[in-house]
């Protein structure tokens, strides 16, 4: 369904410019928080206002900006968007009793902020747009992505998914009980029979058009589901997986989103269970944290996979028996409700 | 690809609680801003106008018969707008919950209209209201979905002003790429202390009714509201009652300024000139446009210049701002549901408030009610982070 | 307090305000216009600029647009807050 020609993701992990996995960082604060570059492309007049979710967004993208001459559109995915900024517009609200307020954190907030800033800095005025359905936001700006280059072949979309974790949005979603109450190292993530997962933020973009030749990888299907029902999920994914797997072949890695939340890992055993003996396992929510972007983070992980880039022990939960690693299938869900499904090749 | 037409809608605003409600208004030249906000504590309330609808948080949480907790009045407003859709389009419970069937909305204030239990639950002030699952923007969406049991591509745009209008592309779209058969798409906003504050501190909210498009306009009117549209092929609209088609759309960016337009307007011209592509229709065939018209300086300037770069001169055009306010991330849906009213009944609704001409531009809106014949009539939604949308329907 | 001392100051805090991280207060010139070049604010730093001698000075503004005649540099800002400051 489309090619992805670049990639680059900032993550709580090194991975940015250079991507070295096998060290795993840790949690601060039982948050994972990204490792920022120096964002020596963005001028700091610019940079001066931008909060954490656009300073990712912006920094993962100005290598493509920099190398691709036209693009067709910006389509970018975020749950949550700016919600520092939010939260201190909220802060002023409250602390100047809805009196003189600086109003560039508000300008700043919204969810759009990021795709916004990227057109401005590279003049774009084609196709923009911000998906925000939460644990969906990335896989809908994929599907609308693909619906672009169906109706514009030949075309060039700069797609990504980004998402931050202030200390506000943190307290939030641990009062709605997203994150473990124990302490624990990520390392150990899947180890508690505990629910929970772990926090943390990230944005990884891609740039995607319809032509194979040098492409990284393809996107060959993708599939979105909402619902609670396990056994809906599995058979959706198998269904999935007998309309696109190639006849004759095997789904010879799952790129799993496991995230140590024991709530929902009925879902990630049953897709297991429909595996074939060779298929490896690898988990990476130990690595971003449970970020509603995730998928972004995992298809960024396929592509760094078909480039033959070889992944450390802690992501194995289930070794490589082969040399080749032809179709990956990346499973994600988000709370156990939004469901996601990705076939993804190296053509 | 598909033909996409409109089988149903539903809307609610500060002028009626209904399509037949609105539809009276905006002949009658209504204005349903007022001095008058009650939802929330806030020092704007009896100094600012607004577009408040009338009906409470209660009576809605009533009419639905909603006990559970954490359901705010953004999500109630688009359950009723949403709930008269699927009836006006005579959808079965069967069709909604189909995989084939997809929902699209839009909002850019989500659960936040609950500004001061957000901030409570951010800084950790309390043990947790019931709405911490309650606050984002894709709450109201997920609400929807459960409601109605919908088991197609579920999304949710914030683009800001514009986000409806983009949902209604993009569900037009899944229906032509072959997601979806039919699609329920809109988008919905109610007033919040958060936005209200945000707009007073970039000093674009007016202290009396707005005045679209006129020389001494002060600025907008906030508003809530909300709004939804059943998109189907031609395939399957047999039989069935069809307000108008969807014939184009575009959605182009201005590229100049985090919360104000260019002064050439690129991103509204390139919007508008992309959706007539898209239709395959020329300039002169737009018979009617219901402008963004928000009645800030640089908004109804910067869309007047494009106008007259795009059509030289411009067809007939009004806001319903001034009736309405702005609705944000429901105004794209909103005025899509009073364009197709418009191709429906064959007739254009007032402009109000409007005196004198920018003097820049000289342009001139309707402003009176009357019937006119129309084929083509062209909305146009701009937003922060210029985001700029037109969509183009016509006559069925 | 001296002009020369305000003038310090007021440095300092458009810096810390605007976060102009890349900025030392101390190189901004007196007369370096703050807006188009110079130093390259825009139409949300004025109303920032605004809010700031509100909150700092107690000077209020209503309209953006006179407010950008008092935000051309340094100077016409630091003779403005000692004409009209109330704290």
């Amino acid at each position: 369904m489309f090619y992805i020609h670049q990639t680059y993701c900032i993550s709580p992990q090194r991975t940015f410019p250079q991507v070295d996995l096998e060290i795993l960082n840790h949690p601060v604060n039982k948050k994972l928080l990204a490792i920022e570059p120096l964002y020596d492309g963005i001028p700091p007049g610019i940079l001066r206002r931008m909060g954490k979710a656009i300073r990712m967004g912006v920094g993962a993208a100005m290598p493509i900006l920099k190398n691709t001459n036209a693009l067709n559109g910006i389509i970018i995915g975020t749950a949550k968007g700016g919600m520092e900024d939010c939260i201190k517009f909220l802060n002023q609200i409250v602390q100047y009793e809805e009196g003189l307020l600086a109003p560039g954190n508000f300008v700043q907030s919204t969810s759009n902020a990021i795709a916004a800033q990227l057109g401005l800095m590279c003049h774009n005025k084609k196709y923009n747009t911000t998906h925000v359905h939460r644990g969906l936001a990335f896989e809908n700006a994929v599907i609308d992505t693909i619906m672009q280059l169906n109706e514009h072949p030949g075309n060039n979309y700069l797609l990504g998914g980004v998402d931050e974790i202030s200390d506000f949005n943190y307290n939030i979603e641990t009062l709605a009980g997203a994150y473990k109450e124990e302490l624990i190292s990520n390392e150990h993530l899947y180890d508690r029979d505990s629910p929970g997962s772990i926090a943390g933020e990230g944005a990884a973009m891609f740039l995607v058009n319809d032509q194979k030749e040098n492409a990284i990888a393809k996107l060959k299907a993708l599939q979105i589901l909402h619902s609670e029902d396990d056994g809906l999920v599995k058979n959706n994914l198998k269904q999935f997986i007998a309309a696109h797997l190639p006849a004759g072949e095997e789904i010879d890695l799952l790129l799993s989103g496991e995230n140590g939340d024991n709530r929902t890992l009925k879902f990630y055993m049953d897709c297991e269970g429909l595996m074939e003996t060779n298929t490896a396992i690898v988990r990476f929510k130990h690595l971003s944290g449970d970020v509603p972007t995730a998928a972004a983070f995992g298809l960024w992980l396929a592509c760094q996979v078909l480039q033959k880039n070889d992944l450390p022990l802690h992501m194995i939960k289930k070794p490589f028996t082969g040399p080749h690693c032809n179709n990956i299938l990346l499973y994600n869900n988000y709370k156990g409700l939004q469901h996601s499904f990705m076939l993804i090749r190296k053509y | 690809m598909s033909r996409i037409f409109i089988t149903g809608i539903g809307v609610i605003s500060a002028i009626g609680n209904s399509i037949a409600e609105n539809r009276m208004a905006l002949a009658e030249g209504r204005c349903g801003i007022q001095n008058n906000l009650d939802l929330f504590p806030t020092k704007y309330s009896g100094v600012l106008p607004f577009g408040q609808i009338s009906v409470s948080t209660a009576s809605l949480l009533n009419n639905f018969k909603i006990s559970e907790p954490g359901v705010t009045r953004t999500t109630l407003l688009a359950l009723h707008a949403f709930a008269e859709a699927i009836q006006d389009g005579g959808l079965s419970p069967e069709k909604i919950s189909a995989a084939e069937t997809a929902l699209v909305g839009a909002s850019t204030v989500g659960g936040m209209c609950l500004t001061d239990e957000l901030y409570a639950d951010a800084n950790k002030n309390s043990n947790g209201s019931p709405y911490t699952s309650s606050y984002d923007y894709a709450s109201i969406t997920m609400y929807l979905q459960k409601h109605y049991k919908m088991n197609g591509i579920i999304n949710t745009i914030n683009t800001a002003c514009s986000s409806s209008a983009n949902a209604i592309m993009y569900g037009a779209m899944l229906i032509k790429n072959g997601f979806a058969k039919r699609a329920i798409v809109g988008g919905v906003d109610s007033l919040a202390k958060y936005t209200i504050n945000g707009f007073h501190a970039l000093h674009i909210l007016s202290s009396e009714k707005c005045t679209p498009f006129d020389e001494n306009r002060k600025g907008l009117n906030l508003g809530e509201g909300a709004a939804f549209l059943v998109l189907e092929k031609e395939e399957d609209i047999t039989g069935k009652k069809v307000y108008a088609e969807l014939t184009g759309y575009c959605n182009a960016n201005d590229a100049y300024h985090p919360s104000s337009l260019s002064e050439q307007g690129d991103g509204p011209y390139f919007s508008m000139q992309g959706a007539l592509q898209s239709a395959k229709l020329s300039t002169h065939q737009i018979d009617f446009i219901n402008a963004h018209g928000t009645g800030t300086e640089n908004n109804d300037e910067v869309e007047s210049r494009a106008l007259i770069r795009l059509f030289e001169k411009p067809p007939p055009f009004a806001s319903s701002k001034a009736n309405i306010g702005h609705t944000l991330g429901a105004a794209g849906a909103i005025e899509a549901v009073y364009c197709v009213l418009s191709l429906a009944h064959q007739e254009v609704y007032a402009n109000l408030n409007f005196k004198q001409p920018i003097a820049a531009t000289g342009l001139v809106p309707v402003q009176s009610y009357k019937k006119i014949p129309l084929q083509h009539v062209m909305s146009n939604s701009f937003g922060f982070g210029g985001n700029c949308s037109s969509l183009i329907f016509s006559k069925a | 307090m001296d002009t020369a001392t305000l003038k310090q100051q007021l440095k300092k805090q458009i810096v810390e305000f605007l976060n102009l991280t890349s900025v030392d207060p101390e190189s901004i010139k007196d007369d370096e216009p703050l807006f188009g070049e110079g130093l390259g604010l825009d139409s949300i730093d004025s109303i920032e600029l605004i809010v700031l001698l509100g909150r700092e000075y107690g000077i209020n503004i209503q309209d953006p647009k006179e407010g950008r005649k008092i935000l051309v540099d340094i100077n016409t800002m630091v003779a403005y807050i000692e004409q009209h400051r109330t704290k």
